[in-house]
């Protein structure tokens, strides 16, 4: 009996427990099961349908893989864009976030007015989107014009595809964005350095590691979760950015009156988008993704061998129970007799 | 080199800051230099704005730019300040809904334990992979189902839900020790109060710098007003000053001026506010008690 009290007070407070995440989350979850799942659902429905807006009200028309085909088939920009895209990610995103490992050590290092140097490296996050930047870009701030990118590229097109030697060209034309882009992730780093702790350092010291030495053992396997999280964020950001060829295609084919396009078409599109962006953060999952400490795998198999174990005695429990009331009921039918030892066996 | 020890930040001068700051500065003026531009931008007179090549520095500043804004302004028949109301009403009912809901639902998904967190977690991941482009007509649709339309419950509910702002500060809250919400759990707090008490005062770094993000994503969002909202008087003053600039209702001359002006006026809140929460944000987590 006792035994069951506490089990009940045990599952009573993790049900508790469940019940408060619930509703810490329950605002979030509307929102986004309003404004991003529902709408998301709607976008995958309609990519199966050429839809046209006519004066007499929407049209769907079921074309199955319709849009697809018309989107790999007959439109020639589109799959090379996304070409394009996918290695400008694949190059732009490790120098970034190298990039912001960099200046967030130096800003972490002994060095003056650091506080002044971190809100400049800050600031270019507050205007690389909306309008200002738009008009940056138009003006020609954000390249060098100094910077003679296809002598780059025409070197580097002779051993690589054309495609890649580009977005390796572009790199360097594209020096000023990729400052522009890190402030996010330089703070990340550096709220992630602050948190190793100085006692490793000194130990390290004393038994005569190097600088060097301390960076890639000490200080690289306490911030890797933060550099899985600076990759994450940064192909978010680029993918979803509105400097982006392919967000631009998107939004001209989702208004645009021709007949073949239309919101069916750029939901395709964006679907297939979608897949590719996820692709590439899987990627730098595989890449990054700390694999789980030995210890965790024995600690949770261990739980598994006990929840299963758990739920055979609940079994055998309730087995057990179900037979007692049998045997019962039968009892009381007097379908059984037992011997009281007055007559004959 | 003597071993000096971990201060953060130097008394003085030291020989070995030299190399840093030769790396540092230039990277300094780089990323400076866009906002330097938008400042000169905005005081340039007409012959310089058209000048090629383009000049950097203003030569002879005038207040024009801001002068014909004004003049634009006033041929409107909503006022300015009504537009200016509305952005900073939305911005502000924005900014905190998203932030107190992200940080809520991300301590849940983070240190409580229940069903389904895992596959939230993963849904909101797989919302930061699609492109806001995309979903804005079924959006629209949702918009108007509830009846939201010509209302600010348009402008401002479908920006809170922002999967960037969850994902941010859900790795921030997955920082926070067990040992110190345990410990809270044991002197008797309830979930409500860990939240309160123990995870926000020690996520404040990141909830300054999603609070920008989230910010800047409002101030300068035009979508909600151009395809929520027909009614004048409750757009947002990003949509006013676009529709200003914007080369179909003004020429482009007179109008490049303006656009000048008025990015100069879109870009000083952000400042503003950067500067107010810079503190937070480059407060990192360095005494928050987390090893």
């Amino acid at each position: 009996m006792a035994e069951k009290t506490k089990r009940k007070t045990k599952r009573s407070l993790e049900a508790r427990e469940a019940r408060m995440g619930y509703f810490f989350v329950l605002p979030w979850l509307i929102g986004v099961l309003l404004f991003v799942l529902i709408p998301l659902g709607q976008s995958f429905y309609y990519m199966w349908f050429n839809i046209r807006i006519t004066p007499l009200g929407t049209k769907f028309n079921p074309v199955g893989t319709g849009n697809f085909t018309q989107i790999w088939l007959e439109n020639p920009e589109f799959p090379q864009q996304l070409v394009t895209y996918i290695w400008q990610t694949i190059v732009e995103v490790p120098v970034i976030v190298v990039f912001a490992l960099i200046i967030a050590m130096m800003l972490n290092g002994k060095i003056k007015a650091k506080g002044f140097f971190r809100l400049i490296f800050f600031l270019p996050v507050i205007i690389v989107s909306g309008p200002v930047m738009n008009m940056l870009v138009s003006e020609g701030a954000s390249t060098i014009p100094v910077m003679n990118t296809q002598v780059v590229i025409n070197a580097l097109d002779t051993f690589l595809p054309y495609s890649m030697a580009q977005s390796i060209g572009d790199l360097f034309g594209n020096m000023i964005m990729i400052l522009w882009y890190s402030g996010v992730q330089i703070l990340i780093f550096l709220s992630a350095l602050q948190k190793v702790d100085p006692s490793l350092y000194e130990a390290a010291k004393m038994d005569g590691g190097s600088g060097w030495e301390c960076f890639w053992k000490i200080t690289l396997p306490t911030i890797k979760n933060f550099i899985l999280l600076n990759a994450v964020y940064t192909v978010i950001f680029m993918s979803g950015n509105e400097q982006n060829a392919l967000i631009e295609m998107i939004k001209n084919a989702m208004f645009s009156g021709t007949k073949e396009k239309g919101y069916g078409y750029a939901s395709a599109m964006a679907w297939m988008y979608a897949v590719v962006v996820t692709l590439i953060v899987l990627l730098f999952f595989l890449l990054l993704g700390s694999k789980k400490d030995v210890y965790d795998r024995i600690a949770a198999k261990r739980k598994r061998a006990l929840r299963k174990e758990e739920r055979l005695q609940k079994k055998v429990r309730r087995r057990n129970q179900r037979n007692v009331r049998k045997i019962e009921k039968a009892r009381q039918s007097h379908r059984y007799k037992t011997y009281d030892g007055k007559s004959d066996y | 080199m003597a071993y000096k020890g971990h201060r953060i930040n130097p008394k003085g001068f030291e020989k070995g800051q030299i190399k840093i700051y030769l790396m540092v500065i230039p990277m300094v003026l780089l990323c400076g230099l866009p906002i330097i531009f938008i400042i000169f931008h905005a005081f340039k007179p007409m012959e310089e704005l058209f000048a090629f090549p383009p000049k950097f520095i203003t030569v002879h500043p005038t207040l024009d730019n801001f002068a014909k804004l004004i003049k634009a302004s006033r041929t409107g028949s909503i006022p300015l300040s009504k537009y200016v109301f509305n952005s900073v009403f939305v911005t502000v009912a924005v900014v905190f809904g998203s932030l107190l809901f992200s940080t809520m639902a991300a301590y849940a998904l983070s240190k409580i334990k229940f069903k389904g967190a895992r596959v939230m977690m993963q849904i909101n991941q797989i919302a930061l992979m699609f492109v806001s482009v995309a979903v804005m007509i079924p959006r629209y649709l949702v918009v108007n189902k509830l009846g939201m339309i010509d209302t600010y419950w348009a402008e401002i509910l479908p920006l809170i839900a922002l999967p960037v702002g969850l994902f941010l500060i859900k790795q921030f809250v997955d920082q926070v020790p067990d040992s110190l919400i345990e410990a809270a759990y044991m002197d008797g707090a309830k979930e409500w109060q860990i939240y309160l008490k123990v995870i926000l005062p020690l996520i404040k770094p990141a909830i300054a710098t999603a609070a920008i993000l989230v910010f800047q994503q409002v101030w300068n969002n035009l979508e909600t007003s151009n395809y929520y909202v027909n009614d004048d008087s409750i757009k947002a003053l990003a949509f006013y000053m676009n529709t200003l600039t914007s080369t179909t209702t003004t020429n482009t001359v007179a109008g490049q001026g303006i656009a000048a002006a008025a990015s100069l006026i879109m870009f000083l809140p952000n400042l503003i506010l950067f500067c107010i929460l810079q503190k937070n944000v480059m407060n990192t987590m360095a005494h928050s008690g987390i090893k």
